[in-house]
């Protein structure tokens, strides 16, 4: 125990000493405190807005519509990789449209949506959903192809039925695949969710800080961009922990994921 | 692509199949665009949306649009692609430098950094600039990773014989780690110039100041759908084509390079 909290605490010394380096610009009024606040000040504006309704009602906002549309796209993406990688008639209709869409910059039909279904949820909810679609189908369709035929005639000869090869076949082998492809759709989500926010909204994070920006306070601005990269650090631990638990009999998978990095 | 998996075979019928796919999509758009089942502000035809395009090509505003967008998206991912390598192989080589760039890199790196673009604003104003930065900051953390884990597993039996065979630190350096990083480096780099064409499209379409993205938002303020669609079909075929070339590229490397 004492020994993880030295290492945690040797592991986050860089950001103290960036923090205090920081403090002593802004108090000794090395840089312009009007276009770099001092992290006092921020941190401040930050339990102000964090104890008021503005950062949390508005962050829960952003992150209700980045989950959501993260969750609609994990449920339909998934049967859409397994039907394109067990149909090549489902295959060559789909992975055309697949294919061309998948480089486009999703923010991009952002527009067209706020004139399909407005602004507010339901847009922020499509375009997220859109966008998370797309990697976890690829994701799941290369994991579910990769899987070996010798498991799938094993558990033939067996006389294991369709829905049972899916079921304990395809989806666990096909499962790492599967969170690395939320786990990327899962960083999406939060840049477009935002992006809406900022291109077109009334709530939301995104919308919050564009308005600070604009409003000259710059502290609670930096307040709220430090809530969302907060929040989206700990939506991703969260996921690579419960991907860690969910494939713990998977061999090396958990080791190669929480790398240097973790 | 063995007959190891399960993957299913791609033939004549399902190249067939997908052209079909194609083509009762776009015929389909055209048929309920035409009969107006839709209003043509939320739906224009495809013939619209093509005349447009043509438009945009014949008075250069889509072109020039299309270069300034590249353009911060390149400047971007030039300036990423140098800190990311150099910063990458310090951290692999320097415990130090690894131990105080690996918080940020952890805590930036799931960060959606189109969050900062007000605050890059405020720094670098609203033109090229601030824009060219976001983009760097945004396709720079997979490009650092990628240097990092491949410049760490670098085989040591490699940098022990350059090493017994009198090589300097520099020359290790390129001439050994840098060349063993090239495949790890490029597959981030397909992993980063989307990153970049979306900050770029998506700082546009918040903060203005020209490109792709002022244009298309400008468009729809207007509610000329046409040129809304053609710019993002543009923005789509963009993309496809930077991938494609992509491709191109990777096969082009030498052969001991394994990338997949």
């Amino acid at each position: 125990m004492v020994r993880s909290i030295n290492e945690a605490v040797l592991r986050l010394s860089p950001i103290a000493i960036v923090l205090v380096v920081w403090q002593a610009a802004a108090s000794f009024h090395w840089v312009d405190t009007a276009f770099l606040p001092a992290p006092a000040a921020v941190a401040r504006a930050l339990g102000d807005l964090l104890s008021g309704h503005e950062i949390r009602d508005n962050l829960f906002v952003t992150l209700f519509r980045a989950l959501a549309g993260l969750f609609l796209a994990t449920l339909s993406g998934v049967w859409f990789g397994i039907g394109m990688a067990r149909s090549w008639v489902f295959n060559a209709i789909v992975s055309p449209v697949v294919g061309a869409t998948y480089s486009l910059p999703k923010t991009a039909i952002v527009p067209l949506l706020i004139l399909w279904v407005g602004i507010g949820n339901a847009m922020g909810i499509l375009a997220v959903y859109l966008t998370c679609l797309l990697p976890i189908i690829v994701q799941t369709y290369h994991g579910v192809c990769a899987t070996p035929a010798v498991a799938v005639w094993s558990a033939q000869s067996l006389g294991a039925d369709r829905r049972k090869i899916l079921w304990q076949i395809f989806l666990p082998y096909a499962l790492p695949d599967i969170f690395t492809g939320v786990r990327i759709a899962l960083g999406f989500s939060f840049v477009v969710a935002i992006s809406a926010e900022m291109i077109a909204s009334t709530t939301g994070i995104g919308r919050l800080i564009f308005m600070y920006g604009e409003n000259g306070s710059y502290d609670y601005m930096f307040a709220a961009v430090a809530s969302v990269v907060i929040a989206a650090f700990l939506a991703d631990r969260a996921l690579l922990y419960v991907s860690a638990r969910c494939l713990r009999w998977h061999e090396s998978h958990a080791a190669s994921e929480i790398g240097a990095f973790g | 692509m063995s007959g190891d998996t399960a993957e299913p075979k791609a033939g004549l019928r399902s190249y067939a199949l997908s052209t079909l796919s194609i083509a009762v999509i776009l015929i389909a758009w055209e048929s309920v665009a035409r009969a107006k089942l839709v209003p043509e502000l939320f739906l224009p035809s495809v013939s619209a949306v093509l005349l447009a395009l043509r438009d945009g090509i014949a008075d250069r505003s889509l072109p020039i649009d299309l270069g300034v967008s590249l353009y911060r998206a390149f400047a971007g991912l030039l300036i990423a692609s140098v800190v990311g390598v150099a910063a990458g192989i310090a951290m692999a080589r320097s415990a130090l430098i690894r131990w105080f760039l690996d918080p940020f890199v952890s805590l930036a790196f799931p960060a959606p950094k189109i969050a900062f673009l007000p605050i890059f604003v405020l720094w670098f104003g609203i033109d090229h600039l601030s824009k060219v930065l976001l983009v760097a900051f945004s396709s720079v953390f997979p490009i650092l990773i990628a240097t990092y884990s491949a410049a760490i597993s670098v085989n040591h039996l490699l940098i022990w014989s350059s090493l017994s065979l009198g090589s300097s630190q520099p020359m290790i350096m390129w001439r050994v780690i840098l060349p063993a990083c090239y495949p790890r480096i490029f597959s981030a780099f397909r992993v980063a110039v989307p990153v970049a064409l979306i900050t770029a499209f998506t700082a546009e379409m918040v903060a203005g100041g020209g490109g792709m993205g002022a244009a298309l938002m400008y468009s729809q303020r207007f509610f000329e759908s046409p040129t809304v669609f053609a710019y993002i079909v543009t923005m789509l075929a963009v993309g496809l084509v930077l991938d494609k070339a992509m491709l191109a590229i990777r096969d082009q490397f030498p052969s001991w390079c394994e990338s997949n």
